[in-house]
C-alpha cells in the first residue's frame, strides 16, 4: 500500500498518536474504503503473481489465442500461446514497480524545485523556465529519444514518467505556496514576527500540500498510461516481460476476434483508476473540512 | 501587464537557447544517423561515406550547430534530410493539422470536462453523480490507443458514419473536414476532459464552500448567478493552470492519436523525423514546440494573474 | 457535499449542462448532416458492366510514405515506382524477361555486351521523347554511390555505352554478369534533366501510366492518368491515391470500411481480421518480398564455431513462427529462396527443421551447455513477436537470449557498420530475383564484407563464380547449389521464413500486379461494379 500511496500513509502513521489525522478519517469513509479495496485488490494480485499464476509469463506454446476458460488457461492465451492470466498478473507487478518508483521520484523532484523557487525570485524564474522546458517536449517524443539513447529497459520508462511528473507537481506546489502566501493568516504571522522559514513550514506548506495528495492519485494513473503508450510505440520495458501496456498493445490487432485478450488489462486499469480516484476524492473532502 | 511581459522575455529567450543546445546535442548522442537511413540496409562503406558527405555530417559539430542556427535566424530552414521536401513546408503543413486537432480536442475537453465538473460539483441526485463518476473513470481508464481503436471500430467499421482516418483540411472543405476531425479530436480530448472535469469539480466545491458564496446564498441571490458570478471565477485559476499543462499533454498525446487516425500532424512528423533521424526536421520542430509552449505559458501566466488577484509576481 | 452547503444550486447547472450537451450534439449533427459525407466520398464510383472499365480512382493504403531520397534504392515502399516510371524489362513468373521500354535484346557471343532495342514513340510526362540517352543516364545514375542503389555492383559492371540512333544501345560489360535483367527490372527510367528535383520530391517526371498530381508528405501521393501513355487505352483508372496510414490497425480499418481498396502492408498478425471480411480478398505473392532471418555475429565467442551456429539453426521452430507471428502467410525455410527462385530446392528448405534434441547435442559437442547472448531486433510489433518466438525456442536448448529492441535507424546503422551484437533478427531482400544477386546486393550475404564478419575463401569464390558464370541448365543449378550449401553449412545467416508480399484488395479491383521489387503495376487494373 505504502508503495502506491506513499504520502497519505506516511503522514497517517506519524499522526497516529494525536487525534485522528484527517487523512485517516478520510480513508475510513465508505468512499475511501471502496477505493482502498479496489487498489488493494490490484496491488495484491500483482504482489501474489508468483503464487497465483499457473505458468511463467513468458512460456510459449502452440496454443494460439485460446479463449477464456481453456483448461489450464483461465483467461486464455495470447498470439504466441502464452498464458494471459500469468501475463496479466506479472504485468500488474511490473507496472506497480514502475509507477511506485517513478511517481514519487517525479513528485519529490518537482516539490524540491518548487521549494527552491519559493526561496528567491531569481530561482523562481529559473525553475519556472525549467518546467516549461520539460513540458514543452511532447512526452512521447521525449520517450523515443530517451530510449534511443539509453537502450530498452525499465530505467528509461521510469525516467520518462518521473520527468513528466516533475513540472506537474512543481507547478502545483508553487501555485499553492503563492496563493497561501497572500492569505490573511500568513500576513498575520509575518506581522507577528514569525520567520520566513517558519511561516513556510508551519503555515504555507501544510495548506499548499493538500492538492499534491490528490495529484498523486491522478499521477499514478497517468503513469500507467505513459507506460502503456511507450509499449505501444515499442519503447517500453524489454520484451518478453509483460506490462499492462505491453499486453494491451499486443492485443490490439486481435480486438475483433479475441476481445478477451484486451479485457484483462483494461478491467485492471479501470479498477486501478477508479480505486485511486475514490481514494483521492475521499482525501479531498476530509482535507477541506 | 507589459512590465510582466518585459521581465519574462529574457528568460524565455534563454529557454529557447537551452532547448536548441539540448535538442541538437541529444540528437547527436542518439545512435544511428540520417546517412545510415538513406544509405539503406545493404550499403557498403563507400555509399555511406558518399551520403554522409552530401549531408555535411562530416563537418565539426559546432559548425553544424551554427549552420543550423544561422539558417533559423535568416529564415532558411533548408531541405529535410530523409523525409523529403523543405523543412519549413513540412512543419507548416503539420502545424496546420495539429492545430486543428488540438483546438478540436481542447473544445471537446472544455465542453465535456466543464459539463462533468459542474455536474459533479452541483448535482444532488445520486444517479447523476454516479453517471458523472462512471464517465470520468472510463475516460481516464481507457488509454487513447484503445479508445481510438474502439471509436474507429464503432463509428467507422460497424456504423459506417465517420471515416476511419485521414484528414481533409477544415479550411478547404469544412463539411468534410469536421467529419474527419470528430473522432481523433474526441479520442485526444477524453483523458484531458476527465482530468479537467475532476479539477473543476474539486475547485468548484471549494469555491462554493467559501464564505462569500455562503453569504451570497444567504442573501438570497439566485443559485445560477452564484455559480457563474461567484463560484466559477474563483474556481477557475487552478483549472486554467491545468488547462495550460493539458494543452501540452494534448500535443504529446497527438503522437499516438495521429498515428491511430492517420492524421498528418506534427506528432506524426516528429515521430517519423526522430525515427528516421531527419536532423533538421526534428531540431526545427522541437524548437518550435518549445517556443509555442513558452508563449502559451506566458499567456497563461497573464490570464492567471488577471483571474487571481492574490497572485503577485515579485 | 450536501451537508456542507445545503443550498448548492442545482437547477442552473443542470440547465448549463444541457446547453453544453446540446452544443456538442449540434457540432456532431453539423458534421453528420452536412451536405457531403466523408464516408460516401471515399468510396469508388460504382459502374454497371463486367469487364475492364474506364474511370475511377484507386486508393492504396501504405504504411510508409514515399521517400524521394530513396527513389533509386530498394526502400520500404516502392509501389509508386512503376506507376510514375517504367523499367526496361519485366520478369514473368518464371523469371524470363519481358519487354517494357526495351523491346528486344541480344547478348554478344562472349557475354561482355548486350544490345538493346528501345521502344519508340514513348514520351515523358512533360512531352520530351524517350531515347537511348535516358538509359545511359539511368545506368550511370545508379553507379553513383549517393543513390545507394542495391544493384550498384551490377550497374558498375557496365563500362561502355554505344548508341546507334536514338533507340538502339549497346552496353559493354567489364565482365559477364548473369543478373543484368535484375538491374533492368529494378532501374526506373527517370527524366535525366530533373533528377535532383526528383530526389528532393519536387518533380517526378517519368514515362509511366500515371503522372504526379501532388505529394503531401505524411498524407501521400496523388497520381492522375497519363493521357499520353505509350500503351494504347491504358490505364483504365483515372487516378491513384497512395494514402499513408502508419498504424497497422488503422490501415486494416481503412480497408474494411472501403476507404482504401488495396494494400500490401497488412502485417501477418492482422491478416486473420481481414480474411473474415467478405468484401476483401487476400492474395499471396509467391515471389516474396524478402525473408526473416536470424543473423549471427561470427566474431563473438563462441559463435565463430559453426557447430554452435548450426545448433541455433536446428533450434528454431520455423513453422510456429510462420503461423503465430506471420498469420500463416509465408514459407518456413532454412534457405533464402522462395519457391519461384531457380535456386529453390525442397531439400534445402527443410535442411534445418525444428529439432531441439539435435540442437542441444550439437551445442554439447561444441563444449557448451548454456550460453547467454544478446539479440537485437527492430522495435515494431511484428518484429518483436518474431524475436520473442526465437528467444523462447533458443531458451529450450540452453541459449538464454536477452532481447534488445532497437529503433530502425539504429538497427540499420549497426547492420551496415558491422556493430551488431551476437545475434540479430531482421529481414533481407533480393532472394526473389536471380540467385546471384543476393550475394552481390544484399549486405548480410556480401562475401567481401558483411554484418556477420564472416570471411571464407570458398564462399567468396563460389559467389563470384555464380555471378559471372554464363552457364545455364544443370551447370547453373550446380553453381547455385554450391552457394546454398555454403550458406546452410556456415549458418552465419539463419533463414527462418520467406515472407511473401500479401495483397489485400477489394473484390472490385482487378488486374493489380507487383514486379519482383514490389513496384505496383496498374496498367491493366480496373474497378468493377
Amino acid at each position: 500500500m505504502t508503495s502506491t500511496l506513499p504520502a497519505p500513509a506516511a503522514t497517517g502513521e506519524k499522526a497516529a498518536r494525536r487525534p485522528r489525522h484527517p487523512y485517516l478519517t478520510a480513508l475510513a469513509t465508505a468512499r475511501g474504503r471502496t477505493g482502498l479495496a479496489l487498489v488493494g485488490l490490484v496491488v495484491l494480485a500483482g504482489l501474489l503473481a508468483p503464487l497465483l499464476a499457473g505458468h511463467p509469463p513468458t512460456d510459449q506454446s502452440g496454443l494460439t489465442l485460446a479463449p477464456v476458460g481453456t483448461p489450464g488457461h483461465p483467461l486464455g492465451t495470447d498470439d504466441l500461446g502464452r498464458d494471459l492470466l500469468s501475463r496479466l498478473l506479472y504485468g500488474i507487478r511490473a507496472d506497480l514497480g514502475i509507477i511506485a518508483a517513478a511517481v514519487p521520484l517525479g513528485a519529490a523532484l518537482g516539490c524540491l524545485l518548487a521549494l527552491a523557487a519559493a526561496a528567491h525570485p531569481a530561482a523562481d524564474t529559473a525553475v519556472q523556465r525549467l518546467f516549461d522546458l520539460i513540458l514543452a517536449f511532447p512526452g512521447l517524443i521525449l520517450a523515443l529519444a530517451v530510449t534511443a539513447a539509453l537502450g530498452p529497459g525499465r530505467l528509461p520508462v521510469v525516467l520518462v514518467i518521473a520527468l513528466a511528473e516533475i513540472p506537474v507537481f512543481g507547478r502545483l506546489l508553487r501555485t499553492g505556496i503563492l496563493a497561501q502566501r497572500g492569505r490573511e493568516y500568513v500576513t498575520a504571522a509575518r506581522v507577528g514576527g514569525s520567520s520566513g522559514r517558519r511561516i513556510l513550514t508551519r503555515h504555507v506548506l501544510p495548506n499548499a500540500a493538500d492538492p499534491l495528495v490528490v495529484q498523486i492519485a491522478v499521477s499514478l494513473t497517468v503513469a500507467v498510461f505513459l507506460e502503456g503508450a511507450m509499449s505501444f510505440l515499442g519503447v517500453g520495458v524489454r520484451p518478453p516481460e509483460p506490462t499492462l501496456g505491453a499486453v494491451l498493445s499486443q492485443s490490439m490487432p486481435h480486438l475483433a476476434q479475441a476481445p478477451h485478450f484486451a479485457a484483462g488489462p483494461l478491467v485492471t486499469v479501470t479498477a486501478l483508476v477508479l480505486g485511486l480516484s475514490l481514494v483521492a476524492e475521499a482525501l479531498n473532502r476530509e482535507i477541506r473540512r | 501587464m507589459r512590465g510582466l511581459l518585459l521581465r519574462k522575455l529574457p528568460s524565455a529567450l534563454l529557454v529557447l537557447f537551452a532547448a536548441s543546445v539540448l535538442v541538437f546535442g541529444v540528437l547527436r548522442l542518439v545512435p544511428g544517423d540520417p546517412a545510415a537511413v538513406l544509405a539503406g540496409p545493404d550499403a557498403g562503406p563507400e555509399v555511406l561515406a558518399a551520403v554522409r558527405a552530401r549531408l555535411g555530417l562530416d563537418d565539426p559539430l559546432p559548425v553544424q550547430y551554427l549552420d543550423w542556427i544561422g539558417g533559423l535566424l535568416t529564415g532558411d530552414l533548408g531541405p529535410s534530410y530523409v523525409i523529403g521536401g523543405e523543412t519549413a513546408d513540412l512543419i507548416t503543413d503539420g502545424l496546420g493539422a495539429t492545430t486543428e486537432l488540438t483546438l478540436g480536442a481542447l473544445l471537446f475537453a472544455v465542453l465535456i470536462g466543464g459539463t462533468l465538473g459542474i455536474l459533479g460539483a452541483t448535482a444532488r441526485r445520486p444517479w447523476t453523480r454516479g453517471a458523472v463518476r462512471s464517465l470520468t473513470t472510463a475516460a481516464l481508464a481507457v488509454p487513447p490507443y484503445v479508445s481510438g481503436v474502439l471509436l474507429v471500430l464503432l463509428f467507422a467499421v460497424l456504423l459506417g458514419v465517420l471515416p476511419p482516418g485521414g484528414r481533409v483540411p477544415l479550411l478547404t472543405a469544412p463539411d468534410l473536414g469536421v467529419q474527419y476531425l470528430l473522432l481523433p479530436a474526441l479520442c485526444l480530448a477524453l483523458p484531458s476532459a476527465a482530468v479537467l472535469g475532476r479539477y473543476l469539480e474539486d475547485s468548484l466545491r471549494r469555491a462554493l464552500a467559501e464564505d462569500h458564496v455562503r453569504t451570497a446564498t444567504a442573501a438570497g441571490i439566485a443559485p445560477r448567478r452564484i455559480l457563474w458570478r461567484h463560484a466559477l471565477p474563483h474556481a477557475l485559476p487552478p483549472v486554467v493552470t491545468l488547462l495550460g499543462i493539458q494543452t501540452g499533454h494534448l500535443l504529446g498525446g497527438a503522437v499516438l492519436v495521429e498515428a491511430i487516425f492517420a492524421w498528418p500532424g506534427l506528432g506524426q512528423l516528429a515521430e517519423q523525423a526522430l525515427v528516421r533521424r531527419d536532423y533538421p526536421v526534428v531540431q526545427d520542430l522541437l524548437l518550435l514546440l518549445v517556443a509555442v509552449f513558452v508563449l502559451v505559458q506566458l499567456l497563461s501566466d497573464l490570464v492567471h494573474a488577471r483571474l487571481d488577484p492574490r497572485i503577485r509576481w515579485e | 457535499m450536501t451537508e456542507l452547503h445545503p443550498s448548492t444550486p442545482t437547477a442552473p447547472s443542470r440547465r448549463t449542462t444541457l446547453r453544453a450537451a446540446a452544443g456538442g450534439t449540434l457540432l456532431l449533427g453539423l458534421g453528420l448532416t452536412g451536405c457531403r459525407s466523408a464516408v460516401a466520398e471515399a468510396e469508388a464510383p460504382a459502374t454497371g458492366a463486367a469487364g475492364p472499365k474506364r474511370g475511377g480512382t484507386l486508393t492504396v493504403a501504405v504504411n510508409t510514405d514515399f521517400t524521394p531520397a530513396l527513389l533509386f534504392a530498394q526502400s520500404g515502399q516502392s509501389l509508386q515506382h512503376r506507376l510514375i516510371y517504367n523499367t526496361l524489362t519485366r520478369y514473368d513468373d518464371r523469371l524470363e524477361p519481358r519487354p517494357e521500354l526495351a523491346t528486344s535484346w541480344e547478348y554478344a557471343p562472349d557475354g561482355r555486351a548486350l544490345t538493346l532495342k528501345l521502344r519508340t514513340g514513348v514520351v515523358f510526362h512533360d512531352g520530351r521523347p524517350f531515347t537511348a540517352d535516358d538509359v545511359v543516364f539511368a545506368v550511370k545514375n545508379l553507379q553513383n554511390p549517393v543513390r545507394a542503389a542495391q544493384l550498384r555492383s551490377t550497374a558498375a559492371a557496365v563500362t561502355g555505352f554505344e548508341k546507334r540512333g536514338d533507340h538502339e544501345l549497346t552496353l559493354r560489360l567489364a565482365h559477364p554478369v548473369n543478373n543484368l535483367f535484375d538491374l533492368f527490372e529494378f532501374m526506373i527510367i527517370t527524366d535525366r534533366n530533373s533528377v535532383e528535383d526528383a530526389v528532393a520530391g519536387k518533380r517526378l517526371n517519368g514515362t509511366g501510366p500515371f503522372r504526379l498530381a501532388s505529394w503531401r508528405p505524411g498524407t501521400g501521393l496523388s497520381l492522375t492518368r497519363n493521357e499520353k501513355y505509350w500503351q494504347p487505352d491504358r490505364p483504365h483508372l483515372d487516378g491513384v491515391e497512395l494514402r499513408v496510414i502508419p498504424q497497422a490497425d488503422a490501415l486494416v480499418s481503412s480497408l474494411r470500411t472501403g476507404q482504401s481498396q488495396l494494400s500490401y502492408a497488412v502485417p501477418g498478425r492482422n491478416l486473420s481480421t481481414v480474411t473474415a471480411v467478405p468484401e476483401l480478398s487476400v492474395t499471396q505473392y509467391d515471389t516474396g518480398g524478402g525473408a526473416s532471418y536470424l543473423g549471427v555475429n561470427t566474431s563473438v565467442d563462441p559463435l565463430g564455431d559453426k557447430t554452435v551456429r548450426q545448433a541455433l539453426a536446428w533450434a528454431v521452430d520455423r513453422e510456429r513462427v510462420l503461423s503465430q507471428v506471420l498469420g500463416g502467410y509465408g514459407l518456413a525455410s532454412a534457405t533464402p529462396w522462395p519457391k519461384s527462385s531457380p535456386a529453390f530446392t525442397e531439400a534445402g528448405r527443410t535442411h534445418y527443421r525444428h529439432d531441439p534434441g539435435k540442437a542441444r547435442e550439437l551445442l554439447r559437442s561444441a563444449g557448451h551447455t548454456r550460453l547467454d547472448l544478446p539479440l537485437l531486433h527492430v522495435n515494431l510489433p511484428g518484429e518483436t513477436a518474431l524475436a520473442e518466438a526465437v528467444q523462447y525456442d533458443l531458451k529450450q536448448i540452453g541459449v538464454h537470449v536477452t532481447l534488445e529492441p532497437t529503433d530502425a535507424a539504429t538497427a540499420q546503422k549497426r547492420l551496415i557498420s558491422q556493430t551488431m551484437p551476437a545475434l540479430w533478427a531482421m529481414g533481407h531482400s533480393f532472394s526473389q530475383v536471380q540467385p546471384s544477386t543476393l550475394a552481390v546486393s544484399a549486405y548480410p550475404f556480401n562475401a567481401a564484407k558483411n554484418t556477420s564478419r564472416f570471411r571464407s575463401e570458398t564462399y567468396s569464390r563460389t559467389v563470384r563464380e555464380a555471378w559471372t558464370s554464363r552457364a545455364t541448365g544443370a551447370e547453373a543449378n550446380a553453381l547455385r547449389q554450391r552457394v546454398t550449401d555454403t550458406l546452410l553449412d556456415e549458418a552465419f545467416i539463419i533463414d527462418l521464413v520467406i515472407r511473401g508480399s500479401v495483397q489485400v484488395a477489394s473484390k472490385k479491383l482487378h488486374g493489380a500486379t507487383l514486379n519482383k521489387f514490389s513496384y505496383l503495376n496498374l496498367d491493366d487494373a480496373y474497378l468493377a461494379a
